[in-house]
């Protein structure tokens, strides 16, 4: 089964440091693959050890891949190789969806293409649904758990009053719940062999943003207290248990 | 007259959506998949889906039929289907959709919504031909202007493939922590399970439902999904918030950060949580929980 984990390079969020003026500073932020990415991964892997396949590791926005570190670090967690589509990381759901449409048609298709909750940085939880109807293919959000059953998956979805099981034919786009696996940590074995997996390009063309982005600034801070206490613990409890009384 | 379209799969979340979108436009007009007409909106043009049928089959359709009847801004409530529709019918109609965390302006539609965990909000000015927005609760003060409740039956023919075999209720306990007035939330300080007992004495003294930070559930599974706060989780605006044993990452606080009160035990003095919170106790949360429990 040839199966796409699709993976987006984004700013480390505890790296971000926010200026006076509430805008941000992104220039010391290393760039991190988001953690709800290595689910999709992880599933992809499974799904290919169980069945047998290539897993192939598809990320939009080049920036953040021009190390190595990034590329080796997500390649040790189960893809076979990644291919990147130049692009800007900035991009909104729809333009990634576009890109990535492109790219997998481009790279002849698959059976599976599996995307995380979110992405770190927009986390819109929209890609995988708008790559799915893109594709025209069976597409499902929140995916909890996945049987391989011939040519069809058994999946269970994760709905706020209930649990759907939906029989998915293949080829199919899942977005996964960040509950459904915990991603392996690589070892150093697979360290060393993920330098010697394929990185590679693919162009994809985008549409234009669906919106203007007139500012991005850091929340303005709730006024709190910031009343601290510290020392005997029977005391700073009688302190707290004061406070709360008097809300 | 400006008009707002809404598509909804459910009587009850579909009832509130349409008072909310009345806050987008001056007359309310429904898609309904499977749901019936509207009392709350002005005109509800119902599609009757097929036994067994996923709402989300009916994505191209309610596209064309939005396209067809040339609305321009479409709004879908935040629930996991809703968000499946509507990233669907935007791509149909060949736009991105945005979650809106509040609305600015209407002519022209400014949104906002959260980026990098919590950490920042975009104002984003929808440049698209339609405006497909998933609105997140509290997105926008919802009306209480009563809609004209007309109906309008459509035909429409679902996309064939996914096939639901069965809907199981979730296992464990339902909870609905946005309506808690007192919340404990509980986080990595704890080394063990067994040691959650100590904040559920707290939390049973408060009257406070028990909640935690998203390692507690889906790193070490101590605690159901729907228990745990944060950008992926639970959005609270309790009362009080009291945070044990967690340090303050930005994507918890996202989603406490509307609560009346924060309160904070963490024996990290430098945790990034006694930033954030009205009364901190720097201390063993071991030997602070008890005492607490105590004078409480």
């Amino acid at each position: 089964m040839r199966i796409v984990a699709c993976v987006k390079a984004a700013p480390e969020d505890s790296d971000i440091a926010v200026k006076p003026d509430r805008t941000l500073d992104l220039s010391r932020a290393q760039w991190k693959v988001g953690s709800y990415d290595l689910n999709a991964v992880e599933a992809a892997r499974q799904v290919a050890d169980q069945v047998g396949g290539e897993v192939i590791g598809l990320s939009v926005g080049s920036e953040g891949w021009s190390g190595s570190k990034l590329r080796k670090d997500v390649l040790s967690r189960g893809l076979d190789s990644l291919v990147v589509v130049p692009g800007d990381p900035d991009a909104d759901s729809f333009q990634t969806a576009s890109a990535l449409a492109a790219a997998v048609g481009e790279l002849g298709g698959c059976d599976l293409v599996l995307l995380g909750a979110g992405s770190s940085d927009r986390y819109a939880q929209q890609v995988g649904n708008q790559l799915g109807a893109l594709l025209g293919r069976p597409t499902l959000n929140q995916v909890d758990a996945i049987t391989v059953d011939g040519d069809h998956v058994r999946v269970e979805r994760l709905l706020e009053d209930g649990v759907q099981v939906v029989d998915v034919p293949l080829p199919a786009v899942l977005s996964l719940t960040s509950g459904i696996n915990t991603p392996r940590i690589a070892g150093m074995k697979d360290i060393l062999a993920a330098g010697k997996k394929p990185v590679s390009e693919v162009a994809a063309a985008m549409p234009g943003a669906s919106a203007r982005v007139a500012s991005l600034l850091a929340p303005e801070q709730v006024d709190r207290g910031r009343v601290v206490v510290e020392g005997d613990p029977a005391e700073t409890a009688q302190q707290l248990a004061q406070f709360l009384t008097t809300l | 007259m400006t008009e707002a379209w809404i598509v909804v799969h459910d009587l009850d979340g579909g009832n509130a959506l349409a008072r909310s979108a009345r806050a987008l436009a001056e007359r309310v007009v429904a898609v309904s998949v499977g749901a019936g007409g509207l009392a709350d909106a002005d005109l509800t043009l119902t599609v009757d889906a097929a036994p067994g049928a996923l709402v989300e089959a009916y994505a191209q359709p309610v596209a064309a039929l939005l396209a067809a009847r040339g609305a321009t801004v479409v709004a879908f409530a935040g629930d996991v289907r809703s968000r499946l529709l509507a990233g669907q019918v935007a791509a149909h109609l060949g736009v991105g959709p945005t979650n809106v965390a509040g609305v600015v302006s209407t002519a022209p539609l400014v949104v906002t919504r959260l980026a990098y965990g919590g950490l920042a909000v975009a104002t984003d000015e929808i440049t698209a031909p339609v405006a497909v927005l998933v609105l997140e609760p509290g997105a926008v003060t919802p009306s209480d202007v009563a809609g004209q409740g007309a109906v309008e039956p459509v035909d429409a023919t679902p996309t064939a493939g996914l096939t639901l075999v069965e809907t199981r209720p979730k296992g464990g306990e339902q909870v609905d922590l946005t309506a808690a007035k007192r919340v404990v939330g509980v986080g990595r300080g704890f080394a063990a399970e067994a040691d959650l007992d100590l904040a559920r004495a707290v939390a049973n003294r408060l009257g406070a439902e028990l909640a935690c930070s998203r390692p507690i559930s889906e790193g070490v599974g101590w605690m159901p999904a729907e228990r745990y706060l944060g950008v992926s989780g639970a959005t609270i605006k309790p009362d009080v918030y009291l945070a044990i044993g967690i340090s303050g990452q930005i994507q918890h606080l996202v989603g406490v950060n509307h609560a009346k009160v924060i309160v904070a035990i963490n024996k990290d003095k430098n945790a990034p949580i006694f930033q954030q919170a009205d009364f901190g106790v720097v201390g063993d949360l071991y030997q602070v929980l008890p005492a607490l429990v105590d004078a409480l």
